[in-house]
């Protein structure tokens, strides 16, 4: 499993320019991520939240609604976008102003981005995305496919260009899995204990794999 | 040419140089071709290797240059030690120099599979012999299926002519429509929410889109619906341009909007289609409170679960969800089954979804994919992607591919 002190180091080897105000302004937000958690957790939800954040500013949050909407697309992130797609037709912002305020706008989230997820942030053109743990089974920054690296889309060819955007992974994961865990390994406190043990000892092998996100 | 459904499979053909096979050829007069190849045929014919052609033909310096395949080469022998002596003797004769080459393995599934390895050595192509175009639909099935593509087909037309992406999600055992959608990502359609509303509006109305075997509730289709479609503009395809909404155009998307969405950049319309049924699923099992929302085993739930016996039975499942160990369906009466999102659900899609809608339909659960056109630009599910091949994943649906006539 990944140790929250070994992913801090590496991710701040791969960003060598981070300021250590950087470094403490990115666990904040991700400690807002969090908090965005546990509220999903508390409404019986996958724990996954996230901030989005424009000029050191959080101007938006989101935590998983799968089951609430009955949606299972409704993860945190795609919360989050909605939010600011509303408030930003509601201001009467065009195509081309909502673009640009998306272009200058990073997103925190407690769990790597989902294939879904992952697109869908190219598409609007997120700027930059930092995650907690990594998501073995359905991540789209790495995991299973680096939709964050845009060209691989194919789209290079046609005048629409697939955005790349920055991911940084590994941030304050041993919270994030944390909060999963106790979701698996506590659920529903209506249900009764669940049997199966596999939960617990897959988080141990650091693979985060059953967050359906 | 009728309607076909092609399956689309979850792999990618596999590489020319992955599945190739070594054989010995010589280069020839061309006068001796006819007699040597009708020899060859005789004493040596490449039993198995039925679409590669005996012969190939090359323009060498401006002169034209022929090589016949004499005979298969097993991978360890020295050049001759494998031939059988018809072909030594053959080759002695007409004083041939054999080389070693390489041929594809098997039969090509795909136009582009087949250029690729006519770049070895010429093989044949047969479309129609395409094992995977077998698809086992019975007649009666693969009919409703065109039925519910040419329903999907009228809602990809906006009001003033333009084209976009539209689905349609489908219940195939109660034959009835679940929802619909269609692309929001550059204006939304006043007519798309005419549709979702009637379908998604109640029980009633959606069973007024009800399928009968052997019905024809859907025989309204104009006739030059597809003659339409076909020279038409696509760039409004949300799946195929995501990132259009970004580039400059005259309509500006000024319009205010009252707490809701005029357009969004993410609204393709199999997210808009999976959002109509997730509207219409909590519309209609409207009694299900958070605490009791438990999808059970074999993609039901029991709508009216309160029963203590039955709660304590009841196990936490891998997906936020909550699954009933001895629960079984014919328990349940069958007016409060509910199905566990799109659990046995088809979508018809006119054009393969997009990486991110392919995930989306991964996340609820469908059962079966039915897409018109292939999207060369962005498609998730065979065109640039396989995902329906991604081992790591949850859940996997059947994809298809429906090809329509021309004309
Ligand atoms: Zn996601
Ligand atoms: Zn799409």
């Amino acid at each position: 499993m990944y140790t929250f002190s070994y992913l801090i180091l590496r991710t701040f080897q791969i960003s060598g320019t981070k300021t250590m105000s950087d470094t403490a302004s990115i666990l904040s937000f991700m400690e807002l991520a969090l908090k965005q958690a546990k509220l999903a957790l508390d409404r019986l939800e996958v724990p996954v939240g996230c901030v989005i954040v424009e000029k050191g500013m959080v101007i938006a949050s989101g935590s998983n609604r799968t089951s609430e909407t009955r949606n299972a697309t409704r993860h945190a992130e795609m919360e989050a976008i909605d939010i600011l797609m509303e408030q930003w037709q509601m201001e009467g912002l065009n195509f081309e102003q909502v673009a640009q305020r998306f272009s200058t706008c990073d997103l925190y989230v407690t769990c790597e981005p989902c294939i879904m997820c992952a697109a869908a942030l190219s598409i609007i053109g997120i700027r930059e995305v930092y995650y907690g743990c990594a998501n073995d089974k359905f991540g789209g920054c790495g995991s299973i496919l680096p939709l964050h690296e845009g060209a691989s889309l194919g789209f290079s060819s046609t005048s629409s260009k697939a955005r790349a955007f920055k991911c940084t992974g590994g941030i304050l994961s041993a919270e994030a899995v944390a909060l999963l865990r106790s979701f698996y390994e506590q659920g529903n406190p209506n249900a009764p204990k669940p049997h199966r043990q596999v939960r617990a000892s897959q988080f141990q092998l650091g693979i985060g794999s059953s967050v359906d996100h | 040419m009728p309607w076909q459904i092609v399956h689309v499979p979850d792999k990618p053909p596999s590489s020319p140089e992955l599945s190739t096979v070594d054989v010995l050829a010589s280069v020839i007069e061309p006068k001796l071709a006819n007699t040597l190849v009708r020899k060859l045929n005789q004493i040596c014919p490449l039993e198995n290797l039925r679409h590669v052609k005996r012969v190939q033909k090359r323009s060498v310096e401006g002169k034209v240059e022929l090589s016949v395949i004499l005979c298969r080469q097993n991978e360890h022998e020295s050049l001759c030690a494998g031939m059988p002596n018809d072909v030594l003797q053959l080759a002695s004769t007409y004083q041939l120099s054999p080389y070693k080459t390489k041929v594809a393995k098997y039969a090509a599934l795909s136009k582009e599979e087949w250029k690729e390895q006519s770049k070895l050595w010429p093989t044949s192509y047969h479309p129609s012999t395409i094992p995977y175009e077998v698809t086992g639909f019975a007649e009666e099935e693969s009919q409703l299926i065109v039925k519910y593509m040419k329903f999907a087909m009228r809602l990809m037309t906006t009001p003033n002519g333009k084209v976009v992406n539209a689905a349609v999600i489908v219940d195939p055992l109660g034959g009835k429509i679940i929802a619909s959608g269609n692309d929001q990502t550059l204006f939304r359609l006043p007519t798309n929410e005419t549709i979702s509303n009637c379908i998604n509006g109640s029980e009633q109305s959606a069973t007024t889109f009800s399928f009968q075997h052997g019905g024809d509730s859907l025989g309204n289709i104009p006739e030059d619906s597809k003659s339409k479609l076909l020279p038409c503009d696509f760039s409004r395809v949300s799946c195929m341009y995501p990132w259009r909404w970004t580039e400059p155009r005259s309509d500006n998307g000024k319009e205010k909007c009252d707490g809701n969405f005029s357009w969004h950049p993410l609204r393709h319309a199999t997210l808009v289609s999976i959002e109509n049924a997730a509207a219409r699923d909590r519309q209609l099992f409207p009694c299900l409170e958070y605490q009791n929302n438990l999808p059970l085993r074999n993609g039901v739930c029991d709508c009216s679960e309160n029963n203590p016996i039955k709660r304590q039975k009841i196990q936490l499942s891998e997906n936020a969800g909550v699954i009933s160990e001895d629960a079984s369906p014919e328990n349940l009466p069958s007016e409060v089954l509910r199905p566990y999102l799109c659990t046995g659900f088809d979508i018809y899609i006119l054009w393969e979804p997009c990486v991110m809608c392919a995930m989306a339909l991964v996340h609820q659960r469908i059962r079966r994919i039915f897409y018109a056109f292939p999207n060369p630009i962005a498609g998730a599910l065979g065109s640039v992607y396989n995902l329906q091949g991604e081992k790591s994943l949850n859940h996997h649906y059947s994809v298809f591919r429906i090809q329509i006539p021309e004309e």
